[in-house]
């Protein structure tokens, strides 16, 4: 069992009829994640029951360039030796079809080195042709992962290097609403003939990360970090829970850090006040929430208590968060902006140009991506968030940060546009040199 | 198979559970009980659906705090120390007292607010200079000099009040204005912004001048009082009680009354509310002339709350007779 922590920050101060509550609140889970790899050390807290599956797209297109499916095939096997011992397990290949690499029949296997082994056989003779349907392969992973989803750990990894052709967008949707809940799927595209919004809406419904391998040659380290991240996971799936006093109303609630992730639209009733918003599992990490809710004003030296946020695993609470607000007619306290939330705010709305920008300069509209990805610039450079402002770099020439001055490039290679668009989400924290 | 009877609220239809004395969906009472309390001010839930911390798990409105307030009535004199309507507790302080008919010893403290335990530092000044200026009286001590006694006493007593550090606060500190009245003068000392007035027919003077930075532009001619009052440092005070204030002699001025009159003591939770002489002036001429001092200290205080009670307030009112 980890150790669950929450700070709130904001100003509780809120002038004479003052309808806005916005807080910044910071989850950390400390301690109790499981070490990576079979050999976890002697004393560490037995980690959850734990599954886990990697789906490798072997598409005809994983042929081209040559080195694609070799470079899948080593990952994949980085990847099976990172495995901890007992974590049950599997392989799938996908076309338009999903097949079960290992274990070729039956359900997962427990990790050992013997099976470990045999799986890294099986996925040597991997070869590619045919087409994509990930739904397909969605749901094969569902019926390995069984019915015992609920009562352990279950993740995958996906691999893809094109867009969901041999199926449709319903299709996969609807594949989404079934597999939601069972596991959570960290997705990765390879080179640049993929769908950067079709993988997000994977890994955003799965609970995930969405990333870019550009270069192949990467794609062995990065499985490896997934594995690892999947193997520390100390908690089985956590929400939050959201109480709000009658009368008040959620305007939003997001993931912001490390990555921006609406998850408003996830809220599920507990009862008449109370929702919650599923966060899937948790290793030693720390994440931050931006809420704002509306409430019905009161009064000067009114104090209502607006929110309370527990962290919630099955129906043990591990952690609690109040927030508050206190209507004052003292306008240096009502107009102070607390740092956090303008902060977050701001990098909410990086992410949001940095889409558009790139969706009006494939458009065509390049008055509007001059627009929207030079104020990137100026975000990302006011609030200390080199990363964006690099991959902003590989887009635009920088005339001005400080202005947001920029000029579109004429030339722009198809990887860097999609590695801004995957990573647009991804934000810093505040304070000294970000984190 | 038996099953219990499902309990609903009979405001809203929503599920009770067995020993629920009110429906945590609407706040309706379920329970024949005798409510605990008068419950909540705001949506009238029951009391028993406030938390411990007095937030209402209904609507989530807290409790108002009960009044917290403090009176002293020593008859030629008095004092009244009111929390106000928002801050939830009391900085302020006041010490008092009588030697005789035609003797008193009063000092008010107002502890800042950006300091730690600002409520100690303005009780212990309080009661320290209040001590020294008592036995000053006892001792027929020059009034000036008792007077920069008792100062520098609340800065030793202040210096003793324990605090935590935190990075957001200022060492405990608080403002400090204290009389001295016997065989006929009254020797006035402060530091910050907490004041003095002496209120008589047709005279009516605020005897201090406030320790702000407020007071120090427009002393040297660089704002007028009207810029000042819109300027957010307009409360920022230039000297106070406490380990950290500036190394300053306070100010004295002694009066000698030609006529009966009234000496108030107060801290800006009042004066906000009537900030020329001549405003807290006419709030003491509209009450009855023989008002006792306690009754001119409390109808005061009343003011200041009716008038919105920001911040919290204290009051000392000596009634000044002549020989």
């Amino acid at each position: 069992m980890s150790s669950f922590t929450a700070e709130v920050y904001q100003n509780e101060y809120l002038p004479l009829g003052g309808a806005e509550v916005n807080a910044i609140v910071t989850v950390t889970s400390a301690g109790g994640a499981a070490r990576a790899g079979p050999a976890a050390g002697a004393g560490a807290r037995r980690p959850p029951d734990a599954a886990e599956i990697i789906i490798i797209d072997t598409s005809g297109s994983m042929d081209v360039p040559k080195g694609k499916i070799k470079a899948a095939r080593e990952a994949t096997s980085v990847a099976i030796d990172c495995i901890r011992d007992g974590v049950a397990f599997g392989v799938i290949a996908g076309t338009d079809v999903a097949r079960m690499v290992y274990p070729d029949h039956g359900g997962l296997q427990l990790a050992s080195d013997v099976t470990r082994n045999a799986a890294k056989a099986a996925v040597a003779g991997l070869q590619a042709g045919g087409g994509t349907a990930i739904g397909s392969w969605l749901t094969v992973a569902r019926h390995m992962f069984g019915t015992r989803a609920q009562d352990r750990v279950c993740h995958a990894i996906l691999l893809t290097d094109g867009e969901n052709q041999s199926e449709s967008a319903e299709e996969l949707d609807r594949v989404l609403d079934t597999c939601e809940g069972h596991f959570q799927c960290d997705c990765r595209g390879v080179g640049s003939d993929w769908e950067v919004s079709e993988l997000r809406r994977v890994a955003s419904k799965l609970l995930g990360t969405v990333d870019i391998i550009a270069d192949p040659a990467d794609m062995a380290s990065d499985f490896r970090a997934m594995i690892e991240t999947a193997m520390g996971k100390a908690t089985r799936s956590v929400s939050l829970r959201l109480w709000t006093p009658q009368g008040a109303t959620v305007a939003f609630v997001r993931q912001v850090a490390p990555t921006i992730e609406d998850l408003t639209e996830r809220a599920a009733a507990v009862d008449a006040r109370t929702v919650e918003y599923p966060t899937g599992t948790w290793g030693s990490e720390s994440r931050d929430y931006h809420l704002c809710i509306d409430v019905a004003p009161r009064e000067v030296g009114d104090e209502m208590l607006v929110g309370r946020l527990s962290l919630v695993e099955g129906n043990k609470v591990l952690g609690q968060a109040l927030i508050k607000a206190i209507w004052t007619d003292d306008q240096q306290l009502s107009t102070r902006i607390n740092r956090e939330v303008a902060h977050y705010t701001g990098q909410a709305e990086l992410a949001d140009v940095i889409q558009d920008g790139l969706e009006a300069r494939k458009a065509g509209d390049e008055a509007t991506a001059t627009v929207k990805l030079g104020r990137a610039v100026q975000l990302a450079s006011e609030s200390g968030n080199d990363g964006t402002m690099k991959l902003l770099q590989a887009v635009v020439e920088v005339d001005d940060p400080a202005t947001g001055t920029v000029r579109l490039k004429r030339e722009v290679a198809d990887v860097d546009e999609m590695a801004l668009d995957t990573r647009s989400t991804k934000t810093v924290r505040t304070g000294p040199g970000g984190a | 198979m038996t099953s219990e009877p499902q309990l609903s609220c009979a405001a809203c239809a929503a599920p009770l559970a067995a020993g629920d004395r009110f429906c945590e969906q609407c706040g309706a009472r379920s329970s024949d009980e005798e409510p605990a309390g008068p419950g909540c001010q705001a949506c009238g839930a029951p009391a028993e659906a406030l938390d411990d911390e007095g937030y209402c798990t209904i609507c989530g409105v807290r409790e108002r705090p009960a009044s917290n307030r403090v009176e002293l009535d020593l008859v030629i004199a008095a004092a009244v120390s009111d929390q106000g309507r928002v801050h939830r507790r009391n900085e302020d302080a006041f010490a008092l007292g009588v030697a005789g008919e035609r003797s008193v010893a009063v000092v008010v403290c107002d502890g800042i607010s950006s300091a730690s335990a600002g409520d100690s530092a303005a009780q212990s000044a309080a009661a320290a200079a209040r001590e020294t200026l008592a036995t000053a009286i006892d001792a027929g001590r020059d009034r000036r000099d008792a007077i920069g006694d008792a100062i520098q006493a609340a800065h030793e007593a202040v210096e003793r009040v324990e605090w935590t550090a935190r990075a957001d606060r200022d060492m405990p500190s608080c403002t400090l204005v204290a009389a001295l009245w016997y065989e006929g003068e009254i020797a006035i000392g402060w530091l910050g912004d907490s004041r003095a007035y002496w209120v008589a027919a047709g005279d009516i003077r605020q005897l201090t001048t406030d320790d702000s930075w407020a007071e120090e532009q427009i002393a040297e001619g660089l704002l007028t009082r009207e810029q000042a009052s819109r300027d957010p440092r307009f409360h920022s005070i230039t000297h106070w009680v406490g380990a950290d204030a500036p190394e300053r002699p306070p100010r004295v001025v002694v009066i000698r009354p030609d006529r009966p009159g009234r000496l108030v003591l107060c801290t800006d939770g009042l004066w906000n509310y009537a900030p020329s002489p001549g405003e807290l002036g006419t709030l003491v001429d509209a009450l009855p002339e023989q008002a006792a001092p306690a009754a001119v200290a409390r109808s005061l205080t009343e003011t200041a709350l009716a008038r919105g009670g920001r911040d919290n307030i204290t009051v000392a009112v000596v009634d000044v007779g002549v020989e």
